[in-house]
């Protein structure tokens, strides 16, 4: 099954096919808790798959809102908490065997594009087209290239720290693997690539490049993402 | 092995020299969060996530540097 997956159709990345595998399993997981939910006694105490969902919503639902004020934070948390779950799941998935999809530039491009046109948006909805034009001559007209940039720049870094965060852990893993791989070789002549060293020495990279960077890279960009819109919002008396 | 193999070589160890200020970025916010934990211990966890969202953050520009690293390792063959 996996040989065949990995065999490289014509113009189709492998990442295709496990971003279709993260967004199936997560259709499947939203199914399935909405029917838990659905039929949940709401006079009892909440446990199980209702308890997790529960934590989580009041998760996302606390950190947009102590960013972004209640109001604005009813239309974004969805946003965040579909965001947060997508690459939770996204950058986990390399311990199963898959190739992360974040591992790919254009997932995470198309996640920080989505966060850049919903800042755009928010700029124009607070401040109007007329400053929305204007801000980018807002000194001085000479300022033009710089402020273009400015604008800019939070797309570069926020798809960039996400793929290369992912990538570098791939890599190093590869990279590690085939050391132990020609380290076990050597040790044991006959044994040809079998990669008991591997098993031993792996699982801590395992649990610092996948897991923590995972975590803490979707921590950060639903924390970026909530920050910069928050600032573009209209303060609230 | 020709002359321009180990001038990417070259490169790509020049690119992995950005973590040097980040190194020095991560140790002056780790100081500060452990005098900030002396001044007041119950605030603790507070500092903490603080310090790693930081050092997260701070971490980008390295992860640039290995980045363009490993692009010069394995496109320029």
């Amino acid at each position: 099954m996996i040989h065949f997956l990995s065999v490289p159709v014509v113009g189709v990345q492998v990442e295709v096919f496990s971003v279709l595998l993260v967004s199936a399993l997560i259709m499947m997981a939203l199914l399935y808790v909405n029917a838990q939910i659905k039929k949940a006694d709401p006079y009892k105490k909440p446990s199980g798959v209702v308890l997790l969902a529960t934590i989580y919503v009041e998760f996302i639902w606390n950190l947009t809102k102590d960013n972004m004020g209640k109001k604005a934070a009813k239309q974004y948390a969805p946003y965040v908490g579909m965001l947060a779950m997508f690459m939770l799941i996204s950058n986990l998935s390399g311990l199963f065997g898959l190739s992360q999809p974040t591992a790919n530039y254009s997932v995470t491009l198309t996640l920080a594009l989505i966060t850049f046109f919903l800042i755009q948006y928010t700029v124009y909805r607070t401040n109007g087209l007329k400053q929305f034009f204007h801000r980018f001559f807002e000194p001085h007209p000479l300022f033009f290239i710089m402020n273009v940039f400015g604008v800019i720049a939070p797309l570069i870094s926020l798809s960039l720290r996400l793929f290369g965060n992912i990538t570098s852990g791939t890599i190093m893993m590869g990279l590690l693997y085939s050391f132990t791989g020609f380290i076990s070789e050597l040790i044991i002549p006959f044994i040809g690539k079998f990669d008991f060293l591997g098993v031993v020495i792996a699982p801590i990279f395992h649990a610092y490049f996948d897991v923590f960077a995972g975590l803490i890279q979707t921590y950060i960009f639903i924390m970026l993402t909530t920050i910069l819109i928050g600032v573009e919002l209209p303060k609230e008396e | 092995m020709d002359i321009g193999r180990g001038l990417v070589a070259i490169g790509a160890g020049l690119a992995v020299m950005t973590g040097m200020m980040t190194g020095i970025g991560q140790g002056i916010a780790a100081s500060k969060a452990v005098e900030a934990v002396g001044r007041n211990p119950e605030a603790e966890n507070k500092i903490r996530a603080m310090l790693i969202l930081g050092d997260a953050i701070a971490e980008t520009c390295a992860i640039y540097g290995l980045l363009i690293a490993f692009l010069l390792m394995f496109f320029f063959k």
